[in-house]
């Protein structure tokens, strides 16, 4: 049975001006892999994340034919059950450490809150729990990061400490909304390989939205490209470059190369689509 | 002949909590007039802080800036603002969000005490590929892409010689990159422009510059030229790094070239 299984979703926001769908009738399954999700701003891949949280604020409505977690219904689930979801088997990574964590607590008490109060666990254990979480994602100093704020700390190693966040629970499935966006290369490939090995090691599902198809391509397994709202092309990762869709032709062409030619980039052709 | 920009030993420096920060240390470089210069580095490798510090926005600790052969003066004052000026990484930040794009395109004219704004910024605006019309919206009712457009073509109201170039693309989509960058080329090559760029995206530098210096922990590691780094000629074990992560690598020699 898959992990997760999604059937014509629907996110739709009541406006001013009517009626607009920011997702309209995504479907897919995961099972205990590396499904990416990609397209640019606007094209409803982040609210696809957040729908399958049912975090979608009013007056957003989520709409579905089905959603299941581990043949559980998501759909319909009371809120109560969400909650109990939400981190414990579901966790998910935002996208930007400066607006993610709490200003004005430590790491610290950040990291050791849900262990105290979702677990019960005593501040010593707690703060152990979190050490350990922190040592793996390869924070060399965490007694440091601990007693540290989220300003003290570089966009990297901010980013590192969500992920060691949402680890501590030991989710059966992650949600990374461009959790490596705000990183230089060499921060993105080493927060890559330790998502990387938790998916390995634990066997955990994994949904990495990213804008970066090169990034997806090179990290995932399947990869989902969404344009307005709509899954445009689902293809394997290893065959992204034999895309037959115009978009993602178009997305995968504007990039520059290094030692490619100097010419104008092609740019999407947004009309054609 | 001299260089256009001419950067000797410059140092950056600034106290925090009592404790010297030494951003930029001992930078050489030289920018040749219509030549496109790239730095690259990770963040706090000081590649940024060079820009500044041309600017007059990050305190010049050591060493000398020359433009055109003359020390630039401190204050910049008005006679640098026309041959320097800036494109910054951010265009939610870097916009007025009070102004109309009018107000924000005829400032630096009112400054200057230039005649014929209004001709002026429905020319800017058509230069950088925008309709004249939305020099009466608001930044907030314009995309990220449209947003980086009018940061350029603001840069360009009072005729300069030289871009400083902050990130341009990096707050933007692939696909809105491309028509950045594209844009970027073509007033280049119109205006004769001489480009310092600054990206963590060496692809994004390869694409754009002639020559590129790699930066880290504010000295400069290694200066290569576009040709160099397309055949991964790298001398140092840093700057074949960042060439390693770099994400458009798996592209390589998979797919055809595409013009």
């Amino acid at each position: 049975m898959n992990l997760l299984e999604v059937k014509n979703l629907r996110v739709t926001f009541a406006t001013e001006t009517g009626q607009v769908q920011a997702v309209r009738g995504v479907s897919f399954s995961l099972g205990h892999e590396r499904l990416g999700i990609v397209g640019e701003s606007g094209s409803g891949k982040t609210m696809t994340g957040r729908a399958v949280l049912r975090l979608v604020r009013p007056p957003g409505r989520i709409e579905a034919d089905a959603m299941t977690f581990d043949g559980r219904d998501i759909l319909h689930a009371p809120e109560r059950e969400m909650r109990a979801l939400r981190g414990k088997r579901i966790g998910m990574v935002m996208q930007d450490p400066k607006y993610s964590l709490n200003p004005v607590m430590t790491v610290g008490r950040q990291l050791t809150e849900g262990l105290r109060l979702r677990d019960g666990l005593g501040r010593a254990d707690a703060a152990a729990k979190a050490i350990a979480a922190l040592e793996a994602v390869q924070i060399r100093d965490p007694r440091r990061v601990m007693d540290a704020y989220p300003h003290e700390l570089s966009g990297g190693m901010g980013q590192r400490v969500m992920i060691a966040m949402m680890l501590i629970p030991e989710p059966d499935l992650l949600i990374a909304d461009e959790p490596t966006s705000a990183l230089d290369v060499t921060v993105q490939a080493e927060v890559l390989s330790i998502l990387d090995g938790l998916v390995r090691d634990r066997g955990m599902g994994l949904i990495f939205i990213s804008h970066d198809l090169r990034l997806v391509a090179r990290f995932c397994d399947r990869v989902l490209v969404m344009h307005k709202g709509l899954v445009v092309e689902e293809i394997e990762a290893a065959h992204l470059l034999e895309a037959r869709h115009p978009y993602t032709r178009g997305l995968l062409n504007c990039l520059p190369r290094i030692g490619g030619p100097r010419g104008p980039l092609p740019v999407l052709d947004r009309a054609g689509i | 002949m001299t260089a256009l920009i001419e950067i000797e030993n410059l140092t950056v420096a600034f106290r925090s909590k009592g404790r010297e920060v030494r951003a930029v240390e001992g930078v050489s470089l030289s920018v040749e007039a219509r030549e496109s210069h790239g730095l690259v580095g990770e963040s706090g490798s000081g590649k940024s802080t060079i820009l500044r510090a041309i600017c007059g926005m990050a305190p010049v600790t050591g060493g000398s800036i020359r433009i055109g052969g003359r020390p630039v003066p401190t204050p910049r004052g008005r006679a640098f603002s026309t041959e320097v000026q800036m494109v910054f990484q951010d265009p939610y930040a870097s916009l007025h969000p009070r102004h109309t794009i009018d107000r924000t395109l005829s400032e630096p004219l009112a400054i200057h005490g230039l005649p014929g704004a209004d001709a002026r910024v429905v020319q800017a605006l058509t230069e950088v590929g925008l309709p004249p019309a939305f020099r009466f919206r608001y930044p907030h009712q314009l995309s990220g892409g449209q947003r980086q457009r009018v940061a350029i073509a603001r840069a360009l109201m009072l005729k300069p010689k030289i871009l400083l170039l902050d990130e341009p693309t990096s707050a933007l989509d692939a696909s809105v990159q491309a028509e950045v960058l594209n844009l970027l080329n073509r007033l280049r090559a119109e205006q004769g422009l001489t480009f310092l760029m600054v990206s963590h995206d060496l692809a994004v530098i390869d694409h754009m510059c002639d020559r590129i210096m790699v930066l880290q922990h504010g000295r400069s590691v290694e200066e290569i030229t576009r040709d160099d780094l397309a055949h991964a000629r790298m001398t140092t074990a840093y700057a074949r790094s960042l060439f390693d992560a770099s994400a458009d690598r798996m592209l390589d020699g998979t797919t055809e070239p595409t013009s």
